[in-house]
C-alpha cells in the first residue's frame, strides 16, 4: 500500500508544480533557425525574447532534440520554423515532450515559413533512392528576400494576435522594417543584374531560392543526392562538367564540409566560397540586411575578378 | 460556300456566249469581258474574305479547345485525395547480424538472466525486424504500435514491443504534462526507452541485459512533467502491471510495480549538451519471475535504482560532421524474497542481497558517415546464500566484465553497417571473443533524433 502513497504523492507534486507557471510579460519566440530569430527581433523589438535552436555552424536538419530545446519550447509563445521537413528529426519530439498547447498547428503560435511562401522543387516522385527528399518542397526558403517579407507580414499578424496590447508597436516596427527591406531589395535587384545566368555549383540544395531569385544557373551539386556526401565518381563527372563550360563559383554553407568543394576548386580553378547562409554565418552578418549585402558582395567580387 | 460561287461563275460563263451571238460588236465583247473581269474580281475578293473569316473561326475554335484541355490538365495535376491519406506513418526496420563466438557457453555467473538478456544467435541471424505504425489519433491523442518479429528458441515470434497512446497538447493539460498508457519502453535510464536499432552498439551492455532483460516494457501508465524552468528539468512516474523483468508473474489484481524519475539537462556553450537522471523502479513478483529458460524462479520484492549521464560535444559546431558522445549508466538492485533453481533442485531459498552494475561508452564520429566506439561494462554479483551454492546463482566470487569496440558506416539517415568486436568474461575461465557484422536499415517514415 505504501507504493500507492508514493504515486499519490507524485500526482500531488505534479499538480502543485504547474500552478505558479501561468503568466509572463514578454512574448517568447522559439526560432528553429537563426534567420527567423533575427526577423522576430526586427518586428518584436524589445517586446519579444528570442531563442534559436540552431546556430549558423549547424546543419538544422541533423540536430537532436536536446534537453535545453525541450525546456525552451515548453515556455515558448510563438514557434517560427522553416518547415517542409527541415526539422523533421527533432521537432516532433519537442512537440510531444514540451506539451505546449500554444504551439499547435491551428494556433497563432505555430508559424512555418513553408506554409506561407511559394515552394520550389516539390518532387513529382517520392522515393528514398533519390536521397533525403522533402515531399513539401525545398525548405531553405529564407534566401529569397521576397519570402522574408512574406514571413515578416505573417509574423506581425501573429504577434498582434498573441499580444494585442502591443499591437501598435508590432505594426509600426513592421512598417519600418518593410520600408527598409524594400529599399534594400531594389538596391539588391540592381546588383544582381550582372549575375544573371551565371553558372554555379553548390554543395547541397540549400541555395535554390537564392539561385532562383538572382537568376543564377545551377550546374550541379557536390552531393550526388540530397543528404548523401560527395563520392569520387560524382566529383570526377562534375569536374568534366565544370571544365566543359565556365562556372562562376562553387558555393557552400558555413556548416558544410569543405573537402569536396576545395578538391573541385583545386582541380578546376573555379573559386570555392563560403556564403554566410544565415545570421552568424560570418561575424559581420548580424542581421538579415547584412546577410544579403554580404552574400551579394562576395559573389560580385568573384564576378568582377572573372571579367 | 466556295463551291457555290464557282458553280455560279461557270453557269454565267456558259450562258453569256449564247446571248452575245445575237449582237456581235467589238464594243459588246469588250463590255462583256470587262463585266466578267469585274465579277471575277468581286467574287475572288469575297472568297478570300470568307476564307480569312473561316481561318479566324477555326483558330478560335482550336484556342477554345486548347483552353479546355489546359483547364482539364490543371485539374488533373492538382492534389488528388486518396482514401489512404490518413493512414498512419509506417516504418520498417530491417536488422540483421552475422556473429561468431569463440566460447560455446555464455553464462553470466551469479545472475538469473531472461531470454533477451542472453547472448544473441551465432551465425547469420535476422535479429529483430520491427514494424511501427504511429499517428496523431485526433487533436488530443497520439498512438504508436511497434511489433518486432524475433527468432527465439528456433521459432519466429511476434513480440509486441510497444502499443501506447499518449496525450497531445490539444488535451489542454497543463503545459509540460504528458501521460502515456499502454505498453512502452518506459523511462528508466538512458537506453531503456530507446529501440535497440538506435543503439550505438550491436548489443546491449551487461547491466541492461541482466537487470532489465534488455529493456523494461511492461503494461502500465506513465506521467511526465517538464518543469517551467530555464534549465531542462523533468519529473515523472508510473504504475505498472508488474509482468516484465525485473518483475514477473503478475495476476493483474494489484498494480505490482511503480516508478519515479527526475532528469535535468542543458547546453554548455554552443556545441556541448548534457543530461543527468535518477530513477527508481520498484515492484513485487508474486507468482514468480522465471528466467534461465524457466529453470530459475524468484518470488519477492525487487527495488532497482539507476543513474544515467550523457554528454555530447560537436567540436566544429555541426554534429553532422564530427561528434563525441559520452554515456554511462549505473544500476543498483535490492532483492528480497526466495530464489529456486529447478535444474539443480535447490528448493526455495531465502534471498536478501544487493547487486550492481554499470557501463560507460564513448562514440566518436570523425567523418560524416563514420563512427568508432568503445564500451566497457561490469557487474558485481551478490553473495550467494548457502542453499544456492552450485546453482546458476553461484558466481563463485566472479564479477562479469565485457569490452566492446565498434566501427560503423552510415550511408544516409536510413541505413547503417556496423562491425563490432566483444571480449566478454562472464564466468570463471570463460573468455569469449565475439565478432559481429550488422546492418540496420529503415524504410518509410523519417526517424526521430532523440537526445
Amino acid at each position: 500500500m505504501l507504493r500507492f502513497f508514493h504515486i499519490a504523492w507524485l500526482l500531488v507534486l505534479v499538480i502543485l508544480l504547474f500552478l505558479p507557471s501561468t503568466s509572463f510579460a514578454e512574448i517568447r519566440v522559439f526560432a528553429c533557425e537563426p534567420e527567423w530569430a533575427s526577423l522576430a527581433k526586427e518586428i518584436g523589438g524589445s517586446k519579444v525574447e528570442t531563442f534559436t535552436a540552431t546556430h549558423a555552424r549547424q546543419d538544422p536538419h541533423y540536430i537532436r532534440a536536446r534537453p535545453s530545446l525541450i525546456a525552451k519550447m515548453r515556455k515558448a509563445d510563438l514557434l517560427v520554423c522553416s518547415g517542409a521537413g527541415l526539422e523533421a528529426g527533432w521537432l516532433p519530439i519537442l512537440f510531444q515532450k514540451a506539451g505546449n498547447a500554444k504551439l499547435q498547428p491551428d494556433k497563432p503560435g505555430y508559424l512555418f515559413a513553408a506554409d506561407i511562401v511559394p515552394m520550389l522543387e516539390k518532387p513529382i516522385l517520392l522515393d528514398r533512392s533519390m536521397g533525403d527528399v522533402h515531399p513539401e518542397g525545398n525548405p531553405h526558403v529564407h534566401l529569397n528576400p521576397n519570402n522574408v517579407l512574406l514571413v515578416a507580414k505573417e509574423m506581425t499578424k501573429r504577434l498582434k494576435l498573441l499580444d494585442p496590447s502591443n499591437a501598435e508597436s508590432y505594426q509600426s516596427q513592421f512598417e519600418n522594417f518593410s520600408k527598409k527591406w524594400q529599399n534594400a531589395l531594389s538596391r539588391w535587384e540592381q546588383q544582381v543584374l550582372n549575375l544573371k545566368g551565371k553558372r554555379i555549383v553548390t554543395h547541397h540544395m540549400s541555395w535554390s531560392y537564392f539561385i532562383d531569385w538572382i537568376g543564377l544557373s545551377l550546374v550541379n551539386t557536390l552531393e550526388p543526392k540530397p543528404g548523401i556526401p560527395a563520392t569520387t565518381n560524382h566529383l570526377e563527372a562534375l569536374l568534366q562538367q565544370v571544365r566543359n563550360a565556365p562556372v562562376l563559383a562553387i558555393i557552400r554553407t558555413p556548416y558544410a564540409q569543405d573537402k569536396a568543394s576545395e578538391w573541385l576548386s583545386e582541380k578546376s580553378g573555379v573559386p570555392a566560397i563560403v556564403l554566410p547562409y544565415t545570421i552568424g554565418g560570418t561575424n559581420e552578418v548580424t542581421d538579415l540586411f547584412k546577410l544579403f549585402d554580404l552574400s551579394l558582395q562576395l559573389l560580385e567580387e568573384i564576378n568582377n575578378v572573372k571579367r | 460556300m466556295r463551291k457555290f460561287y464557282t458553280g455560279m461563275s461557270f453557269f454565267l460563263m456558259t450562258f453569256l456566249p449564247i446571248s452575245s451571238a445575237q449582237a456581235v460588236t467589238d464594243a459588246d465583247i469588250e463590255a462583256l469581258r470587262n463585266e466578267i473581269k469585274s465579277m471575277k474580281q468581286s467574287y475572288e475578293g469575297r472568297i478570300t474574305e470568307l476564307e480569312a473569316k473561316l481561318e479566324v473561326f477555326e483558330a478560335e475554335k482550336a484556342k477554345a479547345e486548347d483552353m479546355k484541355v489546359k483547364k482539364e490538365s490543371s485539374i488533373a495535376s492538382g492534389r488528388k485525395i486518396y482514401d489512404n491519406e490518413f493512414n498512419p506513418s509506417i516504418s520498417v526496420i530491417l536488422n540483421g547480424k552475422y556473429s561468431s563466438f569463440s566460447s560455446k557457453d555464455s553464462e553470466i555467473s551469479g545472475f538469473a538472466v531472461g531470454e533477451e538478456g542472453e547472448r544473441g544467435n551465432e551465425g547469420f541471424a535476422v535479429d529483430e525486424s520491427e514494424l511501427n505504425f504511429s499517428a496523431n489519433i485526433d487533436d488530443k491523442f497520439y498512438g504508436s504500435v511497434t511489433a518486432a518479429i524475433v527468432r527465439e528458441e528456433g521459432e519466429d515470434k511476434v513480440e509486441l514491443e510497444e502499443a501506447y497512446v499518449q496525450t497531445l497538447a490539444g488535451l489542454s493539460l497543463p503545459n509540460g504534462l504528458t501521460a502515456k498508457a499502454g505498453r512502452a519502453f518506459w523511462t528508466f535510464g538512458y537506453l531503456n526507452e530507446h529501440h535497440s536499432h538506435a543503439d550505438d552498439f550491436a548489443d546491449r551492455p551487461l547491466p541492461n541485459r541482466v537487470f532489465l532483460n534488455k529493456s523494461y516494457n511492461d503494461d502500465g501508465l506513465e506521467v511526465s512533467y517538464v518543469l517551467p524552468t530555464d534549465l531542462y528539468a523533468e519529473i515523472g512516474g508510473g504504475l505498472f502491471r508488474g509482468d516484465d523483468i525485473p518483475f514477473g508473474g503478475s495476476d493483474g489484481e494489484d498494480l505490482d510495480a511503480w516508478s519515479a524519475y527526475a532528469r535535468i539537462g542543458g547546453d554548455i556553450g554552443d556545441n556541448m549538451s548534457w543530461r543527468l537522471g535518477g530513477y527508481v523502479l520498484s515492484g513485487e513478483s508474486d507468482e514468480g519471475r522465471s528466467t534461465n529458460e524457466d529453470a530459475v524462479i524468484f518470488i519477492g520484492d525487487t527495488d532497482l535504482y539507476a543513474g544515467d549521464l550523457r554528454f555530447t560535444w560537436a567540436p566544429t559546431g555541426n554534429q553532422r560532421n564530427q561528434e563525441i558522445t559520452l554515456q554511462g549508466e549505473y544500476f543498483w538492485r535490492d532483492e528480497d524474497g526466495t530464489y529456486e533453481d529447478l535444474d539443480t533442485g535447490t528448493g526455495a531459498v531465502t534471498f536478501d542481497d544487493k547487486s550492481d552494475g554499470w557501463y560507460a561508452q564513448v562514440v566518436y564520429k570523425f567523418l560524416q558517415q563514420w563512427r568508432v566506439g568503445l564500451r566497457y561494462s561490469e557487474l558485481e554479483s551478490p553473495d550467494v546464500p548457502a542453499g544456492l551454492v552450485g546453482s546458476v546463482l553461484d558466481s563463485g566470487g566472479h564479477d562479469s566484465k565485457a569490452t566492446a569496440i565498434m566501427a560503423d558506416w552510415t550511408n544516409s539517415e536510413f541505413s547503417r553497417l556496423r562491425l563490432q568486436y566483444n571480449h566478454e568474461e562472464l564466468s570463471d575461465n570463460q573468455n569469449d571473443d565475439q565478432i559481429m557484422v550488422q546492418y540496420i536499415m529503415s524504410l518509410g517514415a523519417h526517424g526521430a533524433h532523440k537526445y
